[in-house]
């Protein structure tokens, strides 16, 4: 393990920073929807990460259809869309009817969901290799502290921002924002007060799984898009969700920041075992604070 | 939850069941008993999870954790360690009992969805670190060609020693479930408020169901080392611990025998479907759909309840 | 009585329909446990789909000993319980004769166990680890493809002449990874005293992104980099290896880097200036054998053959003669036919060895590079080693086998 530090300079270490912090990006969407409906719907929604794998494979099927230097844009506005209505469609048609069953049988249907959608995506798309390349504009790398930097990281780093921002207006400063809150803490009185909470679930609902395809979307240009993308993100993003605080929007982006950075800085010093640093961060944080780190809406 | 009468019916019932199963060998091809053998150690491992999930109403959602656990213990003890082979099949499940307890200790402090998050939480924590030991835990290839007591490599050596070790833990199981401790852990599942307040520690009991069921989880560890000779990362993957819940709801997990038919059910499922074709989890995820809407009393429940239902309309 | 009739109805059918396999010969009955998800099908289809190509025609003139050659396929996911369990069902179950398989090299060394107690021979198609024909060889296993020895000092030779000194390795950490990093370090290390291994990253199997690896890779500043990437993370890294120009900063050797398997799911997009080792290209060496295969192959399944379809053409070849050579389907007598035995292949001769059951392929050294008319990348300064050049020692063998 020593040879390795030998050779992190501050500007490796630097660089690496960034690079965990556009993957940060990443987790943040993913994780934020998931943040939304397990606060306002009370629903650990396993198949938030099919959804993701879902948004990606439709950006590849669109990008390739619209094709040329707009194919990844167009399809950066359409999939999440996409992955939206596919959501709506799972909602009204059979998850609202299971809302007054315990837990236990909400998490086991949307974990049905996850099987079913892997294998459809399967039927759909094949399981050949897909990969989409990075937009014209952002290809290359910047050279920061000496290392590379691939553009698009830069791009992601800017985005991150940008989404919490705008959650942040969404959920403070529109009026379906704070009935969202409002049916978290307390949905019966929301619908005392005459406004149909089923709605607001639908919407919620809705939303947690746009961001989640959002999520996939501006992945699928980094990594190969393939099965088992639903697998690897939906525990990350439930730790992330967790060790946040259940419902909260800043908690699911200091989540992320914690486990986007461990895991990159791992990368530098212990690769063998990085994977195990952001779960041990995690787990010791619930150790202390089994709540989450920032208030919860439960 | 009905009582099991102790009259001739049942144990005549029990008898040819047992010997059902001890001459299997002779008349079924090896694939069949290899299967059966399979089903068994199922059955043992979700009945183990259904104590702390049906019996105790906790949200046990990594028990695959203690599983592989014990079947890791016992695959690295027979492979790397120079003391007999039987000290590995008593200390595995061990480990897994104390991992039971040190889990536990973590998690109970919690309820309900919490502790199962975080349950899932320290388990990916231990996969991590079993998937990515490359040198001593073999990492994503797993641990092959573990050497079995010669007793157990025989032809359908495997089998019976897992039968028997699957019956004897399902009896004391039952004993577990049927005695004062299993009725005070039902009472906790059902009403942890009131038995806070006549005086039960609700947390101790919640702690020493982890261990038993971490225990018994073991055992089906070794059971499965016994009939595969392998081990691999993807036993205590949180995939695994979400599908022994499936099993559990699809048997009935209100009942004692629920889980096995579960796993039955599942294993053969499984197996056949996938002969057949690669979308056995398109398959599983509608079979889990329909069960939710239409079953959520498993299939054994069902059954129970219309034959509890025709007794009363027969008055 | 109506019982009873039925019973003896239903009785004669079952025994007419248990019965009737026995009176036609029996098919030769393969198994091929391989993993048809995700990157590795590019990969694994070629098998397949070559094994098919040779078995019909060696089916339409009239099969083997007077018996088809048929098999079936389980898809193992690329996870090693998976194929284990595949492998246990195709044998129990399906009874079939010899079984196939699989791109993982765990799995494939899982499987070869399994073999081992089985009596059942594997062919080996596609997995590379030499443990499989060296440390953990045994009569049962055969390799219808080159080892991760004979890449290794394929690789070294070419490496040797360059002037880096101070590497880095970065891998897949399963079996293949540690198996293709040794080979080449250790070879290297043989012709190249002075060579130094400043580090070593090794990320997960199935690995989603590889920038932060890369960055970590480049930050150390070595002369060069040995990936040792497997069947699913090849393409993958290339793909993030151009995107993060990890090409045109560091040279780096890759196994199959130069392979159509490997350049062609990535277009245009593959690096270029990539060295790598390789057994097959469609267009070299233009060789008459060599035109004829790719010429069939491409009528039968619209696309050139990538070196998948090699090995399942060869092993293909080597199942037919092997048993017209030992007169039966006696397994032990097919194994003593194929101890030794040689065919004729598009690139020419082929033996398998007998003391380790390794066929001898000859070895492709060559740099990744863009070219007008394809579009995709294609190998260029070829240079060839030959089979019996690039195999281990039998000494060697014996001393990882503990002899």
């Amino acid at each position: 393990m020593l040879e390795f530090l030998s050779h992190i300079s501050l500007s490796s270490l630097l660089q690496q920073i960034l690079v965990g912090l556009s993957r940060t990006t990443i987790l943040f969407i993913v994780a934020s929807g998931l943040s939304l409906v397990l606060g306002v719907l009370r629903i650990p929604n396993l198949a938030h990460g099919s959804f993701y794998m879902i948004g990606a494979f439709l950006t590849y099927s669109v990008a390739a259809a619209v094709g040329g230097k707009a194919g990844f844009w167009v399809a950066l506005a359409a999939a999440p869309l996409g992955v939206a209505l596919i959501s709506l469609v799972m909602e009204r048609g059979l998850f609202c009817h299971l809302y007054d069953r315990e837990h236990l049988m909400l998490l086991l249907f949307t974990f049905s969901f996850t099987l079913v959608f892997g294998d459809i995506v399967k039927i759909i798309w094949g399981s050949d290799f897909r990969s989409i390349s990075t937009p014209a504009v952002f290809q290359g790398s910047l050279a920061v502290f000496g290392l590379p930097l691939p553009r698009y990281n830069v791009f992601l780093l800017v985005i991150g921002p940008l989404v919490a921002l705008g959650l942040w207006v969404l959920t403070q400063k529109t009026k379906i924002g704070k009935i969202a809150r409002a049916a978290a803490v307390d949905r019966e009185m929301v619908g005392a007060v005459g406004i149909n909470v089923s709605l607001v679930f639908s919407a919620v609902f809705v939303i947690g799984c746009f961001l989640a395809g959002l999520g996939g979307a501006l992945v699928a240009p980094t990594q190969n898009i393939t099965q088992g993308m639903d697998h690897s993100i939906i525990m990350e993003a439930f730790l992330i969700v967790i060790v946040g605080g259940l419902g909260n929007i800043w908690g699911a982006l200091l989540g992320a920041l914690i486990f986007g950075l461990t895991d990159a800085i791992g990368i530098l010093l212990w690769p063998q075992f990085a994977i195990v640093f952001p779960y041990a961060v995690v787990v010791t944080i619930l150790m202390i604070r089994p709540k989450g780190l920032l208030k919860s809406t439960w | 939850m009905p009582d099991i009468k102790f009259n001739v019916k049942r144990v005549l019932w029990l008898m040819g069941i047992g010997l059902l199963f001890l001459f299997l060998p002779r008349f079924l091809p090896r694939f069949y008993v290899y299967l059966t053998a399979l089903i068994l150690l199922t059955g043992l491992l979700a009945t183990s999870l259904n104590l702390v999930l049906g019996f105790g109403g906790m949200y046990q959602f990594h028990h695959a954790l203690f599983y592989g656990i014990g079947a890791y213990s016992l695959a690295l003890m027979l492979t790397k360690s120079v003391l007999p082979a039987w000290t590995g099949f008593v200390v595995a499940p061990l480990v897994s009992a104390g991992m039971g307890y040190v889990i536990g200790l973590i998690c109970v402090r919690l309820s309900k969805l919490y502790f199962g998050m975080l349950q899932i939480s320290l388990g990916s924590l231990v996969w991590a670190i079993v998937f990515r030991w490359y040198s001593f835990t073999g990492g994503d290839d797993g641990i092959h060609g573990i050497p079995l007591p010669k007793m157990l490599s025989a032809s359908h050596g495997a089998y019976y020693f897992t039968l028997v070790v699957t019956a004897i833990s399902l009896f004391l199981m039952y004993r577990i479930v049927h005695s004062p401790f299993g009725r005070t852990f039902q009472a906790i599942r059902d009403n942890p408020e009131r038995c806070e307040a006549i005086g039960i520690h609700v947390r101790q009991h919640q702690l020493a169901g982890e261990v038993i069921a971490g225990f018994f989880a073991g055992v089906a560890g070794t059971l499965f080392v016994t009939v595969e000779a392998s081990v691999f990362p993807d036993l205590m993957f949180w995939t695994l611990s979400l599908e022994i819940l499936i099993m559990c709801l699809l048997g009935g997990w209100f009942t004692f025998f629920g889980p096995m038919l579960g796993a039955a059910i599942m294993v053969t499922l499984r197996t056949f479907v996938g002969i057949y074709t690669e979308y056995w989890t398109l398959i599983l995820g509608i079979v889990l759909m329909l069960l939710i809407f239409f079953m959520p009393d498993g299939v054994l429940g069902k059954i129970l309840k219309s034959r509890a239902q025709a007794t009363e309309a027969r008055g | 009585m109506k019982k009873s009739f039925w019973m003896v109805v239903c009785g004669m059918l079952f025994i007419s329909l248990t019965a009737a396999p026995l009176i036609a010969a029996d098919p030769i009955k393969v198994g091929i446990v391989d993993c048809y998800t995700g990157p590795p099908s590019t990969y694994t289809n070629d098998v397949r789909d070559a094994f098919k190509l040779a078995t019909d025609k060696i089916n339409a003139k009239g099969g083997v000993l007077g018996r088809k050659i048929e098999f079936t396929t389980r898809d193992s996911k690329f996870k090693v319980d998976l194929g284990l369990s595949a492998a246990k069902e195709l044998i129990m179950r399906e009874k079939v004769n010899l079984l196939m398989g699989t791109i993982n090299s765990a799995e494939a060394l899982a499987i070869s166990d399994l073999c081992k107690t089985e009596k059942i021979p594997l062919l080996v198609t596609f997995s590379k680890s030499d443990a499989i024909t060296g440390e953990k060889g045994h009569r049962y296993v055969f390799s219808m493809n080159e080892n991760t020895s004979m890449a290794g000092k394929a690789a070294a030779v070419a490496l040797s002449k360059k002037p880096y000194t101070r590497y880095w390795i970065g891998g897949d950490d399963y079996e293949y990874g540690h198996a293709i990093a040794d080979g080449v370090w250790q070879n290297l290390k043989k012709l190249k005293p002075g060579v130094e291994l400043l580090g070593q990253t090794w990320w997960k199997v199935g690995e989603s992104d590889f920038t932060p690896y890369i960055t970590a890779m480049l930050s150390a500043k070595p002369d060069a980099v040995i990936i040792a990437t497997g069947g699913k993370n090849c393409v993958p890294f290339l793909k993030a290896a151009e995107t993060t120009e990890f090409n045109k900063r560091v040279p780096f050797y890759m196994h199959t880097a130069t392979e159509l398997s490997t350049l062609q799911p990535l277009g245009l997009d593959a690096p270029e200036g990539v060295l790598g080792t390789s057994n097959y290209f469609f267009y070299y060496p233009e060789t008459p054998e060599n035109k004829e295969f790719v010429k069939e192959f491409q009528q039968a399944f619209g696309r050139p053959p990538k070196v998948g379809a090699l090995y399942g053409y060869i092993t293909a070849a080597f199942i037919a003669k092997a048993y017209e050579k030992a007169g039966t389907i006696d397994t032990e007598k097919f194994i003593d036919a194929l101890e030794g035995m040689t065919v004729d292949s598009p690139v020419g001769k082929l033996t398998i060895r007998p003391y380790d059951h390794q066929v001898m392929l000859p070895m492709y050294m060559g740099v990744t590079q863009k070219a007008p008319g394809y579009d995709f990348l294609i190998a260029s300064d070829i240079v060839t080693i030959s089979g019996e050049d690039a195999m281990p020692s039998i000494e060697e063998i014996k001393k990882a086998r503990g002899q």
